[in-house]
């Protein structure tokens, strides 16, 4: 006994070693860290503290963002990843451009644009264009150049097939452009906007550049490519000679922080102004309660359910109504991620010209969904394997959905596969159920995209295998129907007829967050859910 | 020596050429590739198609093989299949940043540990189980923490309460303090789920030593009792520590991809696992083949290190 009282006085002693000896070393190798104070400044977590090269209007003023992944290079032929599209967004500009509130066509290069019959397009250029890095003046010259480059196989772009549709592009002269189609579309100025292989580039740069074009890219947008190091920071400069003016912010330094957790932590220390996506809900809502400004956009995109109709069982209607009648999606949603997602109802979102939202809507009834699938000769219900990527893994929402299905006999199982694999495997069609966002602007390129035979899967996105003559009939009468009230119809009857026959099943409108510190104004995240810098500036 | 350096040298090529060769076909059995990994949500099969014939990915297994084979045979690393920068660039790149958290991590590791073990052998040697069970019980908690739980705690505790260290920011080698600032907490939490194996082995490796006759003879001649443990016992006990530390400094050089990824450290371990998830065969192939490198010269170094502190080691 007595021994364990000494034994405790000695361990003190021992604990004091300790605490002496663990700094001690830790200086050792830390070097002058603990000497000097922090470079974020801000130790509070007050939303306005630390702004080293922040507040203040026009020279010398610094936007410091949140990146969330690895750059891939920004040329437009091959950019891939919306972070990565995000960056040439704002270095390049298209024919056209996307209002970035409404999501409208508006013009960008160039000024006007007319159409006898949608067939054959004439563009009429803007003039005095710049090109950044003192290249000279943006002419039609560039825009042929480009969209060959794009249609060029030995740039293997995965965009030419959004041009497969033009027979020939002419330059009368240095401010117009002619292209004739092959197939009527209404919709093409779309195909030309400021997006992938509507971007234009200069012939001097590729040519120079080669296969690091993609790390020294040169447009006419608001920002220049000052310098960049692939693995931890991009930097933009204004273009001081923009068509519309120089913008308001003079240096954009793009940080590259991939944990959710670490991006809030360096908005809150201040370290960045402005967070790219932001996608954990009890992230958003803690730094709403703190204060800081919750830019964002909503229902930018759709999830599918894409079901496989070549499976025996998904292959009947009333089998796809019963499962968009057995599922709760409002409560999910609400339960999961309100900011985030948005139960949907429609392949279309309703900013779009296009949209109608008068289509079958499916209530959640679970009886009604017992009640389909025994009419469809499944009274005891079926299992069925959900392909999905680790990436996201099983989430809350699967879950819940699982669960909703498991009520009405319908086992749901999952199976997790790695990215690359996962897109491998959806592209080829091999999947019973799978799902699918494509963010677009253009409603034509989804539809298209979908439901027409010509894009199945493999090959195309239309991973349903969809093949209805009529659908297929209306979409290409759309196109080329120069009546705008009549081209209305026959989109709202496609929409009509694919949400009664189901073969995708739309679930969650997506909505996209990028909470920046309260002196940041104008950033506008568009319906691609790219910011345009051009907007962006301080305030005090 | 001479004999024994080329032998290993012998050794080393025919296990590069075993490592060269697994890792080739293996990272091709993975379903998907590099195209398939850009897809996306939106590429058609056709845009994939091109995008192969272009680097060369439908050809045999073979034929790219005896390709790959004859640029490494030229030193040339070649360059990226997605962001098409250059492999070797990205490498020396990456490798100064991971080899300062490595070597910093080991070395603080070390001055912590081993004085921590040697102290509780002698704590133990004594009767005294104070500090043992102090070491064992911190070395089940720390061991059972996750990094980046650890990592986490760090951050909200230095850059958000304190705001002494940044949580982001660039990784530069122009200004040494901001460095160090900046490596501070990652080398903090590599250190700490090593510190606690480090400090067992070492306090059981001591203990073992402390009932030799020759430290009974040191004693016996009247030194000091922390100058027998720490100048006898503890260079006798050093060879498992030095096996542990070697082995330490290679995981760190190689798998600290958790870390760097909570830091935004643009370090080796963020490479590989980019080049893996994106299907990047050029670049994960070559970075594996670094790796088998570095273990390679890190068991090397040992054996000398071994021989060093044992004169009895045959080489």
């Amino acid at each position: 006994m007595k021994g364990r009282w000494l034994g405790r006085r000695r361990r003190r002693k021992v604990l004091l070693l300790a605490a002496l000896i663990i700094p001690l070393a830790l200086s050792a190798c830390g070097g002058s860290s603990g000497s000097g104070g922090a470079s974020g400044g801000g130790s509070s977590g007050s939303p306005a503290a630390g702004n080293a090269g922040g507040s203040g209007d026009g020279a010398g003023s610094v936007l410091r963002v949140r990146f969330y992944d690895d750059p891939a290079g920004f040329d437009p032929a091959n950019v891939f990843r919306i972070e990565n599209e995000n960056i040439a967004f704002n270095i390049f500009s298209g024919l056209t451009t996307y209002d970035s509130e409404t999501g409208a066509i508006i013009p960008d290069l160039a000024e006007s644009w007319e159409t006898p019959d949608n067939k054959v397009w004439t563009f009429r250029l803007r003039k005095g264009v710049q090109w950044q890095k003192g290249y000279g003046e943006f002419t039609a010259r560039d825009v042929l150049y480009s969209y060959n480059r794009i249609l060029d196989p030995a740039t293997a772009s995965p965009y030419a097939t959004e041009f497969a549709n033009v027979e020939s592009i002419e330059a009368p002269d240095d401010y117009t452009v002619v292209i004739r189609l092959k197939e009527p579309d209404g919709n093409f100025p779309h195909v030309v906007a400021n997006y992938h292989q509507g971007q234009i580039v200069k012939k001097e740069v590729v040519e120079k550049y080669g296969d690091q074009f993609k790390w020294n890219p040169v447009g006419t947008g608001p920002y220049e490519l000052e310098s960049i190091d692939p693995n931890s920071q991009i930097t933009l400069k204004r273009h001081e000679g923009y068509f519309r003016g120089p913008a308001p912010i003079e240096r954009i330094v793009f940080s590259i922080i991939k944990d959710e957790a670490t991006a809030m932590i360096a908005l809150q220390n201040g370290e960045v102004d402005l967070v790219m996506r932001s996608s954990r809900q009890e992230n958003l809502d803690r730094l709403e309660a703190e204060g800081f400004r919750m830019n964002h956009v909503n229902n930018y995109a759709v999830s599918l359910r894409v079901f496989n109709l070549e499976h025996p069982i998904l292959k009947e209607k009333k089998v796809r109504q019963a499962w968009a009648h057995a599922v709760d999606f409002e409560a999910i949603s609400a339960a999961v991620s309100p900011k985030l997602q948005t139960p949907w109802h429609s392949m279309l979102m309703d900013w779009m010209d296009v949209y109608t939202d008068d289509v079958p809507k499916y209530e959640y009834n679970p009886e009604k969904a017992k009640q389909l699938l025994a009419e469809a000769g499944y009274p005891n219900g079926f299992t069925i394997l959900q392909l999905n990527t680790s990436a996201t893994g099983v989430t809350d929402q699967m879950q819940l959905e699982q669960e909703y299905l498991r009520a009405v006999g319908i086992n749901m199982e999952f199976e997790l596969v790695d990215t690359p694999t996962y897109n491998n495997r959806r592209n080829a069609g091999e999947f019973e159920v799978a799902g699918r966002l494509l963010p677009a602007v253009n409603p034509d390129m989804i539809l298209f995209s979908y439901l027409h035979p010509d894009n199945k899967s493999p090959g195309g996105l239309n991973g349903a295998r969809y093949d209805n003559p009529e659908v297929t009939a209306k979409l290409g009468a759309a196109r080329a129907e120069t009546d705008p009230q009549k081209r209305l119809a026959l989109y709202h009857e496609v929409q009509r007829i694919v949400m009664d026959e189901l073969p995708y099943l739309p679930t969650f409108a997506s909505n996209v967050y990028w909470p920046s510190k309260p002196n940041v104004e104008g950033v506008v995240i568009n319906k691609l859910a790219q910011v345009n810098f051009f907007g962006v500036r301080f305030v005090d | 020596m001479a004999a024994y350096t080329l032998r290993k040298f012998a050794q080393m090529i025919v296990t590069l050429f075993g490592v060269v060769t697994l890792v080739f076909f293996a990272i091709r059995l993975i379903p998907g590739d590099a195209a398939a990994a850009m897809a996306g949500d939106n590429l058609s099969g056709e845009a994939m198609e091109a995008f192969r014939a272009k680097h060369g990915l439908n050809d045999p297994m073979l034929v790219q093989f005896v390709r790959y084979l004859g640029k490494l045979l030229q030193l040339d690393l070649g360059t990226t299949i997605t962001t098409s920068l250059p492999v070797a660039g990205l490498l020396l790149k990456a490798l100064p940043v991971t080899l300062t958290i490595a070597v910093c991590t080991v070395v603080l590791t070390m001055l912590i540990a081993i004085p921590l073990g040697t102290l509780a052998a002698y704590m133990a040697n004594k009767g005294k189980k104070t500090l043992d069970n102090l070491l064992t019980w911190s070395a089940m908690v720390v061991d059972l923490m996750p990094s980046f739980w650890t990592a986490l705690l760090l951050m909200l505790l230095f850059s958000l309460t304190l705001g002494i260290f940044p949580a982001s920011g660039q990784v530069s080698f122009g200004d040494p303090a901001l460095l160090m600032k900046r490596l501070a907490m990652p080398i903090i939490v590599l250190s700490l789920t090593q510190v606690a194996t480090l400090a067992r082995i070492t306090r059981t490796s001591v203990l073992e030593v402390l009932n030799e006759d020759y430290v009974r003879t040191a004693r016996s001649l009247g030194m000091p009792e922390l100058a027998v443990v720490f100048r006898h016992a503890l260079r006798n006990a050093l060879l498992p520590i030095v096996t542990v530390v070697g082995l330490s400094f290679g995981n760190l050089l190689n798998g600290t991809v958790i870390v760097e990824f909570i830091f935004s450290i643009p370090g080796i371990g963020t490479l590989l696992v980019n080049g893996i998830n994106s299907r990047d065969y050029e670049l994960v192939q070559n970075l594996i083949l670094f790796y088998a490198m570095v273990f390679i010269v890190i068991n090397f170094l040992t054996d000398l290190v071994y021989k060093k502190f044992d004169p009895r080691v045959r080489l």
